[in-house]
């Protein structure tokens, strides 16, 4: 099935829960979110993990894919700038998000859909209150809509 | 423009003679009333066949990039918008600044013939003269003088580069001021001012006539990839249809990958041939550029574009920071 | 064949007619160029064009379009075709150039054994109403390629212009049929017949002079490889392949897979050989690696390869490619080199 039509399903049970993407560099923010799990923190169960090496690796297509195919949201997550593990890979990535966020929501898309934040290995705390804030945010925007292919 | 005219063709003649360049890229006569032609000169002899008017629109750096001429010490006429296109493609280590010698021309702003075809329609343009101020038309059974300023291209209205910014000879020694009146930052400004909602109704609405040729991508003097993205298939990240989910898609990530490079030439709305006006978006994407790294594209070859470079103080206020 | 009159102003009420019955696409003006567009009532109708800026064929030919569906299922792979049969409907005032493009897709969508049934049901139900060309454009060169700007290949009913009315002229069974059914007609007259011939002429003559093509195809073929003939028209070309998508007989498509993982669709969209992708092989070989090869592919497949496998020339003669062109690339002037070798 696939997030597009199960979507309809949750919704026609008016229980609709969002399901955000979450991009999580290898070195950083995966190991947070690690953590947050052997810590027994909570956090709502709305995100699907993809590990990636780096913040830097994420193409802003995987993004705006994500909306296509029906996700409410997406999250990126790398480590602080200036603790890349490539040294230079997120400060990369923070100029592409910074552009591709500004086009993205000049076009129409609602602030909120696509989210950034810097998470270290140690912070598994900040992790589960990023996800928190994030998922609260899609859920006040509701279902995406615009730019999924129907 | 007769003037310069000839100084350029003196000048292009001059460095053919010297073999300071092997070939002059510049324009010449079409074929069709308004129209003018790239054309390549080799021969002093033929030079007299290069033109400049106001019909002169098309980008000709988008030439320079093609490997026939890689290997060739190019001469090529610019206007500001071709000058900084051709800047662009420098910063980007496309083009060697030794191999081409810019013959800047001072642009007073090229004129819209797809505006005056339309609005003549259906009567048709057989002859067309071009005085400083005045466009004199003659077809079948109608003469007609238009007002030369009422026709200006929109994106040469909103031109802030009119004079290019680097070249080697600037034709005419003077640089000339543009006084249109445009009113584009208010149109983009209106249009931010704007709910997301609204936004996405106007864009869809403007898009939704994209027939997915590209034009725009191949019009583009700095879309030179080799593989387009739009063009990969394995994976295939954008499709192919005119869905208009995939036609977002497309324009969005188009954005994306001329974001910091763009120069605001209108070659991408001037080839579109199903009339769609890019101009909001390119430019909002100089101002995102501007306002976040206080960059303009296609001023001085030895800055890095803002995309392959970055510091530790790049602004990060969209970063999520949870209390 | 019946030859009618129409006063101007009853136009009107034939459209009114026709939408009863019909879905009627006629040429609308829209975002500064004339299209066929779908219209609803008479007075949407823009009929003060030299033509379309973009060709009818989309009407039969749509630029996506969805072969089949498919969904999988514990019981296997369900396919659910997607071939609808089209409800009836009339293209009116469509140019005779654009009319005889039709004949050419119609010879394209059923080449050997192979009918394509996605473009022969919409053509099938589908009636063509022609306005003669009056005013012909100085890019037309319909006359060169056989054709005429009274031209009647592929049209049911002719309509010409002659001022205050309409001449019309039903030319086949289908086109009779509809005639009976149209109000306000009266019987052609000599004169009027008389009138339509002169105005024909008077048209033929303010044309431009026709470019002499006999022998286009043997003439290309010597030149398959002369670089240098080819590298002075595809030098400035770059590469934008607006001419095919805006021509009325470019018919090279592409057939996609959109798929989940529990269904999915098979779509099939324009392509055009001005694209290195067009060739590209799975090895990551092309054989048409260059411009001067793809605006020579352009080319000899209209002029060359269209002739040898249906023996008519692959252009109408309409002008488009050389109007659209952002660098004004101009095919006559291909014939003009050509006639000079």
């Amino acid at each position: 099935m696939t997030v597009a039509e199960e979507k309809s399903q949750i919704k026609e049970e008016k229980s609709w829960e969002p399901k955000i993407l979450a991009f999580l560099c290898n070195w950083c923010s995966y190991a947070g979110a690690d953590l947050a799990g052997i810590s027994r923190l909570q956090y709502p169960p709305n995100i699907r993990v993809v590990r990636v090496p780096c913040s830097g690796r994420v193409n802003p297509f995987y993004l705006i894919k994500a909306l296509q195919a029906g996700w409410d949201g997406v999250l990126v997550s790398g480590c602080h700038p200036g603790d890349c593990h490539y040294l230079s890979g997120n400060l990369v990535a923070r100029r592409r998000f910074a552009i591709l966020k500004d086009i993205v929501e000049f076009m129409g898309i609602s602030p909120g859909r696509l989210n950034f934040s810097w998470v270290s290995a140690a912070e598994g705390e900040k992790f589960s209150k990023v996800v928190k804030e994030v998922v609260e945010k899609v859920k006040k925007l509701g279902p995406i809509r615009k730019m999924v292919k129907e | 423009m007769e003037k310069l005219e000839k100084i350029m063709q003196d000048t292009a003649k001059h460095f053919l003679q010297e073999q300071k360049v092997d070939l002059i890229i510049g324009y010449k006569q079409g074929t069709i009333p308004l129209r003018t032609t790239p054309c390549f000169v080799t021969k002093p002899e033929d030079i007299s066949q290069l033109v400049w008017n106001v019909c002169c629109d098309h980008d000709l750096t988008n030439f320079l990039l093609q490997p026939e001429y890689k290997d060739k010490k190019v001469g090529i006429i610019v206007k500001g918008c071709d000058a900084r296109a051709l800047v662009v493609c420098m910063a980007e280590g496309q083009i060697e600044r030794k191999m081409v010698t810019i013959i800047g021309m001072p642009c007073p702003g090229m004129i819209d013939r797809k505006r005056i075809e339309s609005e003549l329609e259906p009567k048709e343009i057989l002859v067309a003269e071009i005085t400083e101020d005045q466009i004199h038309l003659k077809g079948k059974d109608f003469e007609q003088t238009l007002q030369k300023d009422d026709y200006i291209q929109a994106s040469c209205k909103s031109c802030r580069y009119n004079n290019p910014p680097v070249c080697d000879v600037l034709i005419g020694g003077q640089p000339i001021e543009l006084s249109f009146n445009d009113d584009l930052d208010e149109k983009l400004a209106e249009l931010e001012a704007k709910s997301p909602d609204e936004r996405w109704t106007y864009f869809t609405t403007l898009l939704s006539d994209c027939i997915r040729c590209y034009a725009c991508r191949n019009a583009c003097p700095l879309c030179y990839c080799k593989e387009c993205f739009v063009d990969q298939t394995q994976p295939q990240w954008v499709g192919k249809t005119t869905n208009i989910s995939d036609i977002m898609f497309y324009h969005m990530i188009r954005a994306f990958h001329v974001a910091g490079r763009c120069v605001e030439c209108g070659a991408c709305t001037r080839a579109c041939p199903m009339n769609i006006d890019l101009r909001l978006i390119t430019r909002k994407l100089q101002n995102i550029v501007k306002d976040r790294y206080g960059f303009e594209a296609g001023l001085d070859p030895n800055v890095p574009p803002p995309m392959g470079t970055h510091t530790m103080e790049d602004p990060q206020e969209f970063i999520t920071e949870p209390e | 064949m019946k030859e009618k009159i129409l006063p101007k102003e009853q136009l009107p009420q034939i459209l009114k007619t026709l939408l009863e019955s019909y879905k009627v696409f006629a040429p609308i003006k829209k975002n500064g160029f004339y299209v066929f567009g779908e219209i609803e009532t008479p007075d949407e109708i823009a009929l003060n064009y030299l033509n379309s800026k973009i060709p009818p064929k989309e009407i039969f030919y749509p630029r996506t379009e969805v072969l089949f569906t498919f969904t999988k299922s514990p019981q296997g792979i369900d396919i659910q075709e997607a071939i609808n049969p089209s409800e009836s409907r009339v293209i009116f005032g469509i140019r005779p150039c654009d009319a005889k493009s039709f004949t050419l897709l119609d010879k394209f969508f059923s080449y050997g054994k192979f009918k394509d049934p996605y473009y022969q049901t919409r053509r099938e139900n589908t009636l063509l109403i022609g306005l003669a060309c009056v005013n012909p454009r100085s890019t037309c060169f319909c006359t060169s390629i056989n054709g005429s700007p009274f031209g009647e290949e592929g049209l049911d009913i002719l309509f010409v212009d002659l001022g205050d009315k309409y001449f019309v002229k039903s030319l086949n069974l289908k086109g009779d049929e509809l005639l009976d059914q149209l109000p306000g007609l009266t019987p052609a007259s000599e004169k009027d017949r008389f009138n339509m011939t002169e105005l024909l002429k008077k048209v033929l003559a303010s044309m431009t002079p026709e470019i002499p093509i006999e022998n286009i195809n043997t003439k290309l073929e010597q030149l398959f490889d002369e670089e240098v003939f080819w590298d002075q028209f595809s030098q400035k070309c770059i590469g934008c392949a607006s001419c095919t998508f805006l021509c009325p007989t470019c018919t090279c498509f592409d057939v996609v897979d959109e798929e989940t993982s529990s269904s999915g669709k098979r779509i099939r969209l324009w392509d055009t050989c001005q694209f290195p992708l067009f060739t590209l092989h799975g090895s990551g070989h092309n054989p048409r690696p260059t411009k001067r090869q793809r605006l020579r592919q352009r080319v000899m497949h209209k002029f060359s390869y269209y002739p040898k496998t249906l023996d008519e020339i692959g252009c109408v003669g309409c002008g488009r490619c050389i109007i659209v062109c952002p660098v004004n690339q101009d095919i006559r002037e291909v014939f003009k080199a050509l006639q000079e070798t």
